[in-house]
């Protein structure tokens, strides 16, 4: 989905700032998404990449800056420098409209998969009964999970219960989707039933923004890279550009750091990477075309492991170990 | 120990069992909202609130249950004939705040217990605050709170005996009589402990059975 020039934006950001105590977390964040654009966000821990995300449906307050979404202001700038935000029921309104999935799925444990599905559409959005429970059976199918509706979260695998919390976010209608490292605490094996489902919904034109340490996924589904250290976007462009060659030194020794799967150095933190004889350095000397052969095998993995997914959903790894059946 | 004197006396005792379960189930019914509330109140946003539950926990709590009994019983009605209550129902009164301000807290330590993460995905998804704390997280909540809670109304049994020091004719103050009548503790003294043990091993497995009800499927 190429993002439409001549259209406003469906996510607008402008000069996000947040800091938590002295520690300054965001640096002033311009983004922009369009509808149907898929954007992924990659960066270092700590780089500020899921607090954008949560400041996207005021998770996280911000201190400085403005977020549009789907023309409704969130927050702007005010006079005498505060910030001013959206009142509670515009606040509501506006995250109707804003999916978000969690890394830690966060499904509501009392619950079964359809009731935590139906529960946000009755309660805010007044959606009759049968209605709901006939779209979240969609949707639930559309996830491949519709055999487990009746299924309480805790007896479902990790990979499950995401993709219960994607069918459960979609099922608001939201104009945008976060995903917000939503592989990162199920099993790897795991993972690739997740990224076939967000695969699937960017094929049907969903708008989402995904903050991920999946490399293959990000080259293979994004229209868009964001790479951000610091609170700040470091570089940005298509994800072949990004990811395949990158401008920046700190973009560089991230993706290095990631595929070499060696984490980055904690002194970094303030200054660029130390730069060492074989990093990828001022350009000259850099291998790019193993990088970008390394970065190819991640997508082969990846690619894989969505085709692992599709063939077997009812099967082996899918289960959980101990399952009330 | 003679078994047949507990026998004899037990019917006696027994005059003042039904006075007994209806203190403590008044005071259940009055405390128990009255502590969700205060909890509520203790987890506001809104500094008022919170001030007001805390001063309210930190007074009840920081006093023996026999002086709120004697201020319901004998100091209150010097505000006004609206606040001569009767010897049962000042007992009432003063378990029933007494309890509340322990309620409170077990209900407050289960609200913070639930996942922050629950809290976030319900707002993300648009519910209102009213919503979600009725639906998602005091749901939640009860099953950590049921312990603490029966554990606070064990003691609240115990405690309707203190409604002796006030003359409501509850169990424990029929077995002073009998103990001054007979000139003999042993076997009163006995025989009421066991009828609160045969009440408190009711209320645990209400707990147990409670706790079955609200454990997560798995």
């Amino acid at each position: 989905m190429a993002p439409l020039d001549n259209v406003a934006p469906l996510v607008k950001v402008e000069g996000l700032t947040k800091s938590f105590g002295d520690n300054q977390i965001l640096n002033g964040i311009d983004l922009e998404v369009a509808a149907g654009e898929v954007v992924s966000i990659i960066g270092p821990s700590g780089s500020g990449k899921t607090t954008i995300l949560r400041c996207l449906n005021l998770l996280e307050r911000p201190d400085g800056g403005r977020i549009e979404i789907d023309g409704q202001m969130l927050c702007e700038d005010g006079a005498n420098g505060r910030i001013n935000f959206a009142g509670k029921s515009e606040i509501r309104k506006i995250r109707e409209e804003v999916g978000m999935v969690f890394q830690r799925f966060n499904l509501f444990p009392h619950m079964t998969a359809l009731e935590n599905v139906v529960e946000a559409p009755m309660a805010v959005k007044g959606a009759d009964k049968a209605v709901a429970k006939a779209r979240a059976l969609e949707l639930l199918d559309s996830v491949g999970l519709s055999h487990r509706a009746d299924h309480y979260p805790l007896q479902m695998s990790g990979g499950q219960q995401q993709r219960v919390a994607i069918a459960r976010a979609l099922a608001m209608d939201p104009a945008v989707m976060l995903f917000d490292e939503v592989t990162s605490a199920v099993d790897p094996e795991l993972a690739g039933e997740i990224l076939l489902v967000m695969k699937q919904l960017a094929e049907q034109g969903m708008t989402m923004i995904v903050v991920t340490h999946e490399m293959g996924f990000a080259a293979d589904v994004s229209d868009r890279v964001l790479f951000i250290d610091h609170g700040l976007v470091i570089e940005q462009g298509k994800a072949s550009q990004v990811l395949g060659s990158p401008q920046q030194d700190r973009t560089k020794a991230f993706l290095k750091a990631v595929l070499e799967r060696t984490p980055m150095a904690e002194e970094n933190a303030d200054s660029p990477p130390v730069e060492t004889e074989e990093s990828w350095g001022t350009g000259a000397g850099v291998d790019e075309s193993e990088q970008i052969a390394s970065l190819e095998s991640e997508v082969a993995r990846l690619r894989q492991e969505l085709d692992a997914a599709t063939t077997t959903d009812e099967p082996t790894t899918d289960e959980p170990t101990e399952s009330g059946e | 120990m003679d078994v047949g004197f507990i026998i004899d006396i037990m019917p006696e005792i027994l005059e003042g069992f039904s006075t007994t379960v209806r203190l403590f189930l008044w005071s259940m019914l009055f405390s128990t909202p009255l502590g969700l509330a205060l909890a509520l109140m203790r987890l506001s946003p809104l500094g008022p609130f919170r001030w007001v539950a805390g001063f309210y926990g930190w007074l009840v709590r920081g006093i023996p249950l026999i002086l709120i009994m004697f201020y319901v019983f004998f100091a209150l009605p010097e505000f006004g004939e609206a606040f001569l209550l009767s010897p049962f129902w000042s007992a009432v009164a003063a378990l029933s705040v007494w309890t509340a301000s322990y309620q409170a807290e077990a209900i407050r330590s289960g609200v913070l217990a639930v996942d922050q993460g629950q809290f976030e995905a319900a707002e993300a998804l648009g519910m209102t605050k009213l919503h979600y704390m009725r639906r998602i997280v005091l749901p939640q909540s009860v099953r950590i709170i049921v312990p603490p809670f029966t554990g606070n109304a064990i003691n609240t049994l115990k405690q309707t005996s203190l409604a002796t020091v006030i003359t409501v004719p509850e169990m424990s103050l029929l077995t002073t009589r009998i103990i001054s009548r007979e000139f003999n503790a042993l076997e009163p003294l006995l025989a009421l402990a066991i009828i609160y043990l045969a009440l408190t091993t009711v209320l645990v497995f209400a707990q147990q059975g409670l706790e079955r009800a609200f454990r997560l499927k798995a």
